[in-house]
Order: C-alpha cells, then sequence, then structure tokens
C-alpha cells in the first residue's frame, strides 16, 4: 500500500492515474445512483457497472456508502426481500441532494473546462500530421 | 456445504479485521457483504470464489472501513489521544499527513508547556519566568536552576499565572481545532484514493 503512494503519477502509469481518477469520482458516483429512488448495495454497483466505468474491486462502494450515511447524505433500512434475507437499501438524504447537485455542477464546469483543454491533443492524435 | 465454508471464513475474516468498530457496527458491514455474496452469486451465477474475488481482500475491504472510521470519529472529538491517532494514521498516508501530525505535535506540546509553566510558577516562583536586564530580554524557562544571576530579574512575577495559562488554552484549543479541519479535509481528499 506503501509503496503504491510514494510513487509518482507519471506518464508510464496511466493505468494508476485513471484508477485514481475513477476512485475520485465514486462518491459522487454513489449518490447519482440514489437520484432517482432508493437501492442496495449490488444495485449501486450494477447500476454504475451500466452507466460508468467507475467499479474497480466492488467492496470499495460499501466503505463509501457507510461514510456518506455518516456524514447524514443518506439513510438506510433493511428491507426482507424474496431472497429469503434482507438488504440494506439506501436513499439520498436532503443534505445528500444538494451535495450532490453542488457536485454536479462543480463536475460539468471542471470537466468542460478540461475538455476545451485537450481538444488539440485529441484532434492532433486523430491527424498526426 | 463448501461455498458456505467459503462465505463464512471470508466473513470471519472480515470481522476479524473490522476489530476497532463498536460490535453493533461491524454486525452491520457484515450483514451487508454476507447479503451481497449470497446476491451476486444468486444474480451471476458466478462462483463464490468469483463473487469474493470482485468484493476485493476481507482484509482490504475491512481497513476501508477503519481508516474511514477513525479518521471520522476523531474529526468530531476533542481527545488529544484520539487526534493523533488519527494523524499518525494519516501521516502513513502522504506529506499533508505528515505536515498535519508534526503541526499537532508542536501544538500540544505547546500547549502544554504554557500550561506546565502556569503550574510551576506558585512552587518554584524564582525558578520560572521570562527574566530581563537592563530592559533587554535574557532568559525564560520552567524550573529554571539555578535562575539567571542579578541584576537580570523576573519581570512578570505571579502574572505569568493568568497569562500562561490563557496562552496555553488557546494554543491547545487552536491545536484541536486546527487537527478537526484537517483531518474533515483529508476525509474529502484521502479516503476516496
Amino acid at each position: 500500500m506503501a509503496n503504491k503512494r510514494t510513487q509518482p503519477v507519471g506518464g508510464d502509469e496511466p493505468d494508476r492515474w485513471e484508477a485514481q481518477l475513477r476512485k475520485g469520482a465514486l462518491e459522487m458516483a454513489a449518490l447519482a445512483s440514489l437520484w432517482q429512488g432508493r437501492l442496495y448495495g449490488l444495485e449501486i454497483i450494477r447500476f454504475l457497472e451500466n452507466h460508468s466505468q467507475l467499479v474497480l474491486a466492488e467492496g470499495t462502494i460499501y466503505p463509501i456508502l457507510s461514510r456518506l450515511k455518516d456524514e447524514g447524505m443518506l439513510t438506510s433500512e433493511w428491507v426482507e426481500a424474496e431472497a429469503g434475507h434482507p438488504r440494506k437499501y439506501y436513499s439520498l438524504t436532503d443534505a445528500g441532494r444538494l451535495r450532490l447537485r453542488l457536485m454536479a455542477e462543480a463536475w460539468t464546469s471542471f470537466s468542460g473546462g478540461v475538455s476545451r483543454l485537450l481538444e488539440p491533443v485529441l484532434e492532433k492524435k486523430e491527424n498526426p500530421q | 456445504m463448501t461455498t458456505e465454508i467459503q462465505i463464512e471464513s471470508y466473513l470471519t475474516a472480515l470481522r476479524l479485521h473490522l476489530g476497532p468498530l463498536t460490535i453493533g457496527e461491524r454486525e452491520e458491514v457484515v450483514r451487508e457483504i454476507a447479503a451481497h455474496v449470497r446476491d451476486s452469486a444468486e444474480e451471476s451465477g458466478a462462483a463464490v470464489e468469483t463473487v469474493l474475488a470482485r468484493l476485493g481482500p476481507a482484509d482490504e475491504l475491512a481497513a476501508q472501513y477503519r481508516d474511514g472510521l477513525l479518521i471520522r470519529q476523531a474529526s468530531r472529538s476533542i481527545s488529544p489521544l484520539k487526534l493523533l491517532r488519527a494523524t499518525l494514521r494519516l501521516a502513513t498516508k502522504g506529506v499533508f499527513g505528515i505536515f498535519v501530525f508534526c503541526c499537532a505535535i508542536l501544538g500540544y506540546s505547546s500547549g502544554v508547556v504554557f500550561v506546565f509553566a502556569a503550574f510551576a510558577k506558585p512552587f518554584f516562583p524564582a525558578h520560572t519566568g521570562l527574566w530581563f536586564q537592563d530592559g533587554r530580554f535574557v532568559d525564560s524557562g520552567i524550573l529554571h536552576f539555578p535562575p539567571p544571576a542579578p541584576p537580570a530579574h523576573e519581570v512578570l512575577g505571579m502574572w505569568l499565572i493568568p497569562l500562561a495559562l490563557t496562552l496555553g488554552s488557546l494554543t491547545l484549543l487552536l491545536t484541536t481545532w486546527a487537527i478537526r479541519t484537517s483531518l474533515r479535509l483529508s476525509q474529502r481528499l484521502q479516503s476516496r484514493l
């Protein structure tokens, strides 16, 4: 774990850089998955898999949900299911909705700026000469 | 049957590594992960090994819960022990953590020194204080044996007590506030990485 951190995020490690980028967006993604209504952990993971490439190890999402709940962004309840065991469903609180809205605004303006910045780089790639 | 054993041994390892959490918190985590494993295996028809592998090693999963919780609880606490433990944990994670840890040590020790000076003064009035000579600072100290020789003289007298207590309390308060703020900040940055 420790040597992973001390290594610089450099050109020879685009995979690690990408992994960090994904993890950085995971909290927002987890909140976003609950925008339409309550879901349990596995549903959140599947939702993120279907809509993004954010989930790495499936376990990562659970500590994030636990933290968001602790911060008052989410509530949870155990619901009996036909599966024979109860499932822990998460829902957004008002504070969670507000935070997600602010994150979404910040993200959109940030990523818009970065995309404009990167336009020439991508054009070059398409037409190398 | 073997799948049950595999699941149980994963959950036992998880429970073991979640040690510092309360029993209630620990069982809640284990219950949720157990439900995940069963649902995931049923839904995809995948082998339990695959489901557990996708979940990641039990000790790593537990560490993510533990670190988050340690720092989160400390950021709401005023206990120097809890705050120092959390900053120490933070210090293993990068330069920001090391900086916070050093500031915490410096802040607490200065605060304690001021408070100690206030308590030492009534018992060792001649050996604790601030010494001046010809209007210029010469020395300062607590339990200063022997004290600076005359004509250097101690200038604060018993005023040192309220002054040192105030400075000490302010330093300790400021340190506590600074650590808590740093821990909260680190939560936003670190726990996602």
